[in-house]
């Protein structure tokens, strides 16, 4: 981390506390609407930073990041509903039990060769079957859903994470701090230097003594792990949990949309691809509106625009073109 | 130019911008309790795996403000399209009161509809449910949500009782019947109804089995050669558009004829998609549902305005969802000129003590308990006829007489 702040150029520097400065004081100036859009730009933020982690440095595409999502979520809220075990208890069950399903995945799949595409196809597969299996778990509600309390005393528990919008502002906004600093940590880190040799060249990286099998499966393990927490977070912010919903495949490339924007492989670009799609699509909205026009749909063809111009443009992502044009990176000395 | 200290004082310009501080932050509330008209957004998922339900809702709430106009409400309408997602959902819910709108009507979708509630629940804005099944939309304990549509369990028990009227006015005389039903949320809803209900509902026919069956999958041929295996004289179905047709064409394939297909409560069966992929085999199959009254003048005037408005659509196939939506408006609008304010708190109060009588869907006054849902919501069966969905029961609103057993597959045209 150390390394990456002193490498960072002074503009970068004063960039970054401006960020944290105003994304702090926000809710003295926004109202709630504002708070909202904010609450999904940073935890779409971190669920960038979290599938990033797998596909960006580890180079293993995933499409099934619902998974973990769901398993977190569903961990979380079913320890509270059925036993009583808040969430920030439950959150430490909620993460080994997405990390074990990724681990899994990993293992079937690194361990049998099955890479690439059908590697994704393996992360979809199990993320559907375990829709599946959630729509005909009695338990946590089937396909019928798993509701929390939203009225009452517990609901309103800042330590059971109820509360209003201000609670889940400052949480979400810590969860992608945090994730950032965790990226960027571990970009810096040995473990980050063997993710990137893996993802540039498997053969080559074994070659030199690098455990290809063994570096992937700690970039699963700590990319569930994060997105299992994101799922805790979503689960208690929306107090109802579908698997219809959850883990849908739709969330899975939901999810994938902000890093691929930002900058794949990049620690700011899942923030600079969520900063950029969440707040354009709800400007879409609001300008549709004002004109007076219902054009449902719009915003999807918007993001399928927006996806395959920055692609043919910016091949890897918005945030190195950005830094490159506001000299964020420290020059070569 | 000298600046006039007498005139710009710091305590005075600090009294000033406190005063206006106060007046922006306060003016939504204060414009929403001076208001004389109704301002009501209306969130739908029109686009995403709902759209096409939820356009259907959209042309309800689009011909809405001229039909409420003729019945002497005054309404202005905010449309948001909800994309089926909740997040979309919930930010475009704090959107809307931002704009002032005094209540939210929808959403269609119960996740979505709940993370509405929650936004709803914490500004104090009335939400009207038009459609939702969940029964947690009202077990939750919301206290500014109300919902004139039945949970599933009322659906299921409703539909049930129609059955058995239709089985009475037909002479029919079913032995055994299966459930096939979607296993989506709306789907296991109404399979927890069903097996609460069916045990306690006196029909004459044994229920086999229940089949639930993915509504994703590609076509519905093993769960068809199960029922053909189990030869049941009825099926019941819980279904949507596209698996409805999958179905019916499946069973038409294996030659599989019962006495009748009757959904207890499930949209599918009465879709205009339904009608155009199966023609004459989408005939006589009976929905067993919440249908718009044509005898009712509300539902008249609604047809008038829809059929003027709307001269693509058939109002005859979208009356379920047009007339639930158009009756939440309805309702809304009801409990604004009753409370003479748009004002959160005043607008519910007003939206508990609802006894509305004439209404677009079939059903006595609708009132709300005191969770907030109207518990008296019966259903009517309605069959397809030349493929148009028709009421045959309850006989004071039928238009036509029911016709049990189906005729068979291949003498139709």
């Amino acid at each position: 981390m150390s390394g990456l702040w002193f490498n960072a150029s002074w503009r970068g520097k004063a960039l970054c506390l401006l960020l944290l400065l105003v994304f702090a004081l926000a809710p003295v100036i926004a109202d709630r609407y504002l708070l909202s859009v904010l609450i999904l730009v940073f935890y779409f933020s971190y669920l960038g930073h979290a599938w990033n982690l797998l596909m960006g440095f580890a180079g293993q595409l995933s499409l099934g990041h619902a998974l973990y999502l769901g398993l977190g979520a569903y961990t979380a809220a079913a320890l509270w509903t059925l036993f009583g075990i808040g969430p920030w208890l439950g959150v430490f069950v909620a993460i080994p039990v997405a990390t074990a399903a990724g681990l899994f995945i990993g293992w079937l799949g690194w361990r049998f060769a099955i890479e690439g595409v059908y590697f994704a196809l393996l992360t979809i597969a199990f993320a559907e079957f375990t829709r599946i299996g959630f729509d005909h778990l009695q338990i946590t509600g089937a396909a019928g859903g798993l509701f929390l309390p939203v009225n009452g005393q517990a609901a309103n528990e800042w330590w059971n994470l109820g509360g209003g919008p201000l609670l889940y502002y400052y949480l979400s906004l810590t969860l992608a701090a945090a994730g950032t600093l965790l990226v960027a940590r571990l970009r810096q880190s040995p473990l980050g230097y063997r993710w990137l040799a893996v993802r540039e060249d498997p053969q080559a990286a074994q070659a030199v003594g690098i455990n290809v099998f063994r570096a992937r499966m700690m970039a699963m393990l700590v990319s569930a792990g994060m997105t299992a927490v994101g799922g805790v977070f979503y689960g208690f912010y929306y107090r109802n949990l579908f698997p219809s919903q959850v883990f849908d495949i739709g969330h899975s490339i939901e999810l994938i949309l902000a890093p691929i924007i930002g900058g794949l492989g990049t620690v700011f670009g899942p923030i600079v691809g969520a900063i950029i799609l969440t707040p354009l699509g709800e400007g879409l909205t609001g300008l549709m509106q004002s004109l007076g026009l219902n054009a449902p749909g719009a915003k999807a063809i918007f993001y399928g625009v927006t996806l395959m111009t920055i692609i043919s443009l910016q091949p890897n992502g918005v945030w190195p073109w950005l830094a490159r044009h506001l000299r964020l990176d420290r020059p070569p000395e | 130019m000298p600046i006039d200290k007498h005139r710009f004082s710091r305590r005075g310009v600090l009294a000033g911008g406190a005063a206006a501080g106060a007046f922006f932050i306060a003016a939504p509330s204060i414009i929403r309790a001076q208001t004389r008209v109704l301002k009501a957004a209306v969130l739908l998922p029109q686009s995403g795996y709902l759209a096409q339900a939820g356009q259907s809702c959209h042309r309800g709430a689009m011909v809405s403000a001229s039909a409420l106009a003729e019945l002497g409400h005054t309404v202005e309408l905010m449309h948001l399209d909800i994309e089926s997602n909740p997040d979309v959902a919930r930010t475009q819910a704090e959107r809307v009161i931002n704009d002032g709108a005094h209540c939210i009507v929808g959403a269609f979708d119960s996740a979505s509809t709940l993370a509405i509630a929650q936004v709803c629940e914490q500004r104090q804005i009335p939400l009207i449910v038009n459609i939702g099944a969940a029964p947690q939309l009202t077990e939750q304990g919301y206290k500014f949500l109300v919902r004139n549509f039945p949970t599933g369990g009322m659906l299921v028990a409703n539909g049930l009782k129609q059955i058995h009227a239709l089985i009475d006015a037909t002479k029919i005389a079913p032995k055994t019947a299966v459930f096939l039903h979607a296993n989506d949320n709306f789907g296991m809803a109404q399979r927890q109804g069903m097996d609460k209900a069916f045990p306690n509902s006196g029909l004459p026919f044994k229920l086999l089995e229940s089949i639930p069956y993915d509504p994703k999958a590609q076509d519905l041929s093993v769960e068809v050669t199960k029922i053909r295996g189990l030869n049941p004289d009825l099926l019941l179905v819980v279904t949507r558009a596209a698996d409805a047709i999958k179905l019916v064409r499946d069973i038409v394939r294996q030659k599989f004829q019962p006495m009748g297909i009757i959904s207890p409560g499930a949209p599918g069966l009465y879709d205009e998609e339904f009608y155009k992929a199966l023609g004459p085999l989408a005939d006589y199959h009976i929905d067993a549902i919440p249908w718009a009254n044509p005898k009712s003048k509300v539902t008249q005037t609604l047809e008038a305005v829809f059929k003027k408005e709307q001269p693509n659509f058939r109002f005859a196939v979208e009356c379920f969802n047009v007339g639930f939506t158009f009756d939440a408006l309805l309702v809304a609008a009801d409990a604004f000129k009753r409370a003479g304010t748009g004002t959160g708190p005043e607008l519910m109060k007003a939206l508990k003590a609802t006894n509305l009588a004439d209404h677009a869907m079939i059903g006595p006054p609708i009132k709300f308990d005191e969770k907030g849902q109207n518990v008296d919501i019966p259903s009517s069966c309605v069959q397809n006829r030349a493929q148009t969905p028709t009421v045959v029961l309850p006989a004071d609103i039928a238009t036509m007489t029911p016709v049990l057993p189906e005729p068979p597959w291949q003498g139709r045209t």
